[in-house]
């Protein structure tokens, strides 16, 4: 075991080599850099002064010394500053001699993004599990069906057109719950629990739409899993020495359909890091997503490259924790690894 | 059972609405006097980035820094020159020299004092090899400045050059005292400014929000509104959302919410008022005059008169921008009134296409040259309303036997692969100008290099002659009469062919007072201190 741990730690190093290579150079195969987007139409700004900036990120340089620079620079965890006119840090706070802090730009978004995407993926896998074996238990029958189409609809129906819909009618309708932002104006001044309530109340919809999606995959993963295993001898074995149907179902069948969801929950690792572009724009929330994307639109190649990074890390350790998690819960995988 | 489940669940929806505020109903007519206090909240699509004007680059950062600081001079609501930190300026005669008188008194937001100094210090910082600004060409023509005393400040051409001033106006003066040790290009100071203007930043949540309080120190007087929030939703439906909740007083819109969304529901005409005003740009289809056969002069005319600019106005705009007919902002003194758009003539752009040899001899609906068909791309970027364009310009040049094709794409790969290597027939673009009328930059023959702004590859002796002209004449009327000159050779000559110029849309809640309605030429934000919110029209302070 603690072989094989090693082995796949070192495979990790030549793998994060390459993905940091290949997107690295695909990210420079798109045209254009930082400079066309800030300043390309200003008739103000001299295409010397354009000149200039380029040099200055030395994006002027032979792309494979730009690499270089780069990869000496991560090997030390130091991800640089943004090329954007604020030069903030990429991934985490500084200080200057002052003593003024300037926040990193991953600092800031990953919290948010993870908070939701963690509550996004508890409920997901919480109502999942319920839905599933709901439908596996009924099957065919209505509560089945029901579940079945309204999981589909989730899944089909568009995110944002749904999200709007339900700002316009709990927000502006009924002014149930806040449209958009995480806090309410004057958030500073309340005390703890009203901030706690407050920010539930601005998490509910995004939230909702972002767990949408999943529901449907997994809830269907967990139905068809259920009714693989209810059909298995140990399931009759248990009915035939008479055990309660609920003891059946709940402590027999689920805990063998909830094995190959350990895979599933390592696999979305990765994914917790990320955020939809569409929700956070729509929801005014200021998460991983939306710094990607604008990232990528404006060239900022220290932040692209950052995230990637940690995409690609968060990635390779998660399938990691997935084999070591199905081996620790399943002893026939565990007894294949260590031979 | 689960249904059960459910019913709960609807139940727990509905709980909230047991707590929620009182529709409140605002008196919003009626006399109101000016007051003082006050909270406005508006939406910005983007976060400014860094509020250091000269470094900046987006429109989001300079909507802020313009309330937090000041410049020598500015433009008024008539778009004349007027006084800021200078009360008055000198040109000498030889019109190389410029001297700006500083008003007595003035002090940065933190109470110390501010001279010319910090001017001088300003224009080192704009000039600076080191600094990383894109707006450093202007200044560095600024053969010698000087500050011989604390409230002089002189400088020294070494020709004459006309945009001088319209370059002042646009520089914020930066303080000396905090920023001398500083680099400019990575400063605290930049998310944490300390300026003279109205505002000072009181708050900066990254992501989410930034809140401006009146500034005591304030060498412009007091405003009215005491607070200014400006909370980043980059999604404008979800702002709009906000507006008609009331949590946002002021947001840009678009034309079908102008015109159609908010006239037709009583309860938002009742709080909402709508302003429109025209910017200082415009759209045009541009051509690549090294390619054949837009080298043909015909040719552009005969495109000119084929398409309908109003058509386009009413289809893409509802009506909402104006036909332009020089590039200038029509109703300021540089744009010439006797000009007046290629009115639309199908027949005309045919006989022109005809004389400039084409022929539609095989029958099939497109004319031909030398047995090649007339068939161009027109290029344009990701934008809505520039799409649409695209779309109708093809079809009205489907009518005169021209095929088009349309091709979207991204901006940066837009100016790198297209604009810059020359490798476009048509582009469907917009020009944002400053308010000096010289254009240089864009129609001189001289600018053609890989990205600089005549890409179109506009040659004409005249016209390179007058722009040189207009550059370096200080005096408004006769350059009045070299810009109308220029425009009139411009839109006979149709490098490229203006399409509209749009209104800058906002809506208001109304109860925000003190706003001038019809826009002067300025816009409607040009007196934003004098706007005011009565106390009875105040939103709540929020409770949680």
């Amino acid at each position: 075991m603690f072989n094989y741990l090693i082995k796949r730690l070192l495979w990790m190093i030549p793998m994060l080599i390459g993905i940091s290579l290949i997107s690295f150079f695909i990210m420079h195969l798109a045209p254009g850099d930082i400079t066309a987007s800030e300043s390309a139409f200003n008739p103000k700004a001299s295409e010397e002064s354009r000149q200039k900036l380029r040099a200055l990120y030395n994006l002027d340089k032979p792309l494979m010394t730009q690499y270089s620079l780069w990869l000496k620079r991560i090997v030390k965890l130091d991800f640089g500053n943004s090329f954007a006119s604020h030069q903030r840090p990429v991934l985490w706070e500084t200080k200057d001699a002052k003593g003024n802090i300037s926040k990193g730009m991953i600092q800031d978004a990953l919290p948010i993004t993870l908070m939701i995407n963690l509550i996004g993926l508890l409920i997901i896998f919480a109502l999942s599990i319920f839905l599933g074996v709901v439908s596996a238990v009924n099957q065919n029958r209505w509560p089945d069906r029901l579940i079945t189409i309204i999981v589909f609809i989730g899944f089909a129906v568009p995110g944002f057109w749904l999200a709007l819909l339900l700002m316009y009618w709990t927000g502006v309708t009924h002014s149930w719950l806040p449209i958009s932002g995480l806090h309410s104006a004057g958030f500073e001044k309340m005390d703890h629990f009203s901030q706690y309530v407050d920010l539930f109340k601005h998490l509910i919809l995004p939230v909702s739409i972002s767990c949408l999606g999943g529901l449907a995959s997994i809830s269907l993963y967990v139905r068809n899993g259920m009714l693989d295993v209810l059909q298995q001898d140990f399931i009759t074995t248990a009915r035939a020495k008479g055990l309660p149907e609920n003891k059946v179902i709940y402590s027999h069948a689920l805990r063998n359909t909830l094995l190959p969801l350990i895979t599933i929950i390592g696999l979305s690792i990765p994914g917790l890091i990320g955020g939809s572009v569409i929700g956070e724009s729509i929801f005014a929330i200021s998460g991983m997503g939306k710094l990607f994307f604008d990232a990528v639109l404006m060239r900022d190649f220290p932040v692209v490259m950052g995230i990637l990074t940690m995409g690609s890390v968060l990635t390779l350790f998660g399938n990691l924790i997935a084999d070591i998690g199905y081996a620790w819960a399943d002893p026939r995988i565990r007894r294949g690894i260590s031979n | 059972m689960f249904l059960k489940y459910i019913f709960l669940f609807l139940f727990f929806l509905n709980l909230p609405s047991c707590n929620s505020k009182k529709e409140f109903v605002y008196d919003h007519e009626g006399p109101f006097n000016t007051e003082k206090g006050g909270l406005l909240i508006d939406a910005m699509s983007g976060e400014p980035s860094n509020l250091i004007s000269i470094i900046a680059g987006d429109s989001a950062s300079s909507a802020i820094s313009g309330n937090i600081f000041n410049k020598l001079i500015k433009y008024d609501k008539n778009l004349e020159l007027a006084p800021e930190l200078a009360d008055k300026w000198t040109i000498s005669d030889d019109q190389k020299t410029i001297t700006f008188y500083l008003k007595r008194n003035l002090k940065w937001a933190d109470g110390h004092p501010l001279t010319t100094d910090d001017v001088l210090f300003t224009w080192k910082l704009v000039t600076d090899e080191k600094t990383r600004t894109p707006y450093g060409s202007d200044y560095k023509l600024v053969d010698e400045a000087e500050a011989p005393d604390p409230y002089t400040f002189r400088i020294h051409y070494t020709k004459a050059y006309a945009p001088a001033l319209d370059s002042w106006a646009s520089l914020q003066i930066l303080p000396k005292h905090i920023l001398k040790d500083e680099n400019i290009n990575q400063t605290f100071f930049s998310r944490k400014p300390t300026g003279s203007s109205y505002y000072k930043l009181t708050q900066w949540v990254n992501g989410e929000k930034l809140t401006l309080e009146a500034n005591p120190f304030s060498v412009m007087g007091e405003p009215n509104i005491n607070q200014l929030t400006s909370r980043f939703i980059p999604d404008t439906s979800s702002q709009f959302l906000e507006l008609i909740a009331d949590n946002i007083d002021l947001m840009n819109i678009n034309p079908i919410q102008f015109a159609r969304v908010i006239p037709s529901r009583p309860d938002l005409k009742n709080k909402l008022a709508l302003y429109k005003e025209l910017g200082n740009s415009y759209t045009y289809l541009g051509f690549n005059l090294k390619h054949s056969p837009f080298n043909d002069l015909k040719v552009r005319q005969a495109i000119n008169y084929a398409l309908d600019k109003q058509e386009i106005i009413d289809g893409v705009l509802l009506g909402l921008g104006e036909p332009v007919a020089s590039p200038y902002k029509p109703g300021t003194r540089w744009s010439n009134k006797n000009l007046h758009p290629y009115s639309y003539d199908k027949n005309q752009a045919l006989k022109l296409l005809h004389e400039a040899g084409f022929n539609d001899s095989n029958h099939d609906g497109i004319l031909e040259m030398d047995g090649k068909p007339f068939t161009f791309e027109i290029l344009t970027n990701q934008n809505k309303q520039r799409e649409m364009t695209a779309v109708l310009i093809q079809r009205r040049l489907k009518d005169v036997g021209i095929d088009v094709k349309i091709r979207v794409i991204e901006w940066a790969s837009f100016v790198n692969q297209f604009i810059k290597t020359g490798d476009f027939d048509a582009v469907i673009l917009g020009w944002s100008l400053s308010l000096d009328p010289d254009q240089y930059n864009i129609w001189h023959s001289s600018q053609q290099k890989p990205g600089q702004f005549n890409f179109i590859g506009y040659n004409n002796k005249e016209v390179d002659q007058l722009l040189e002209e207009g550059r370096t004449e200080l005096n408004a009327d006769k350059r009045e009469k070299i810009y109308h000159e220029f425009s009139r050779i411009l839109l006979q000559e149709s490098p490229v062919i203006y399409l509209y110029a749009g209104y800058g849309l906002t809506a208001i809640n109304k109860r925000i007072k003190g706003i001038e309605s019809p826009a002067p030429p300025a816009g409607i934000s040009y007196n934003s201190y004098e706007w005011f919110i009565p106390s009875s029209l105040r939103r709540n302070e929020i409770t949680p």
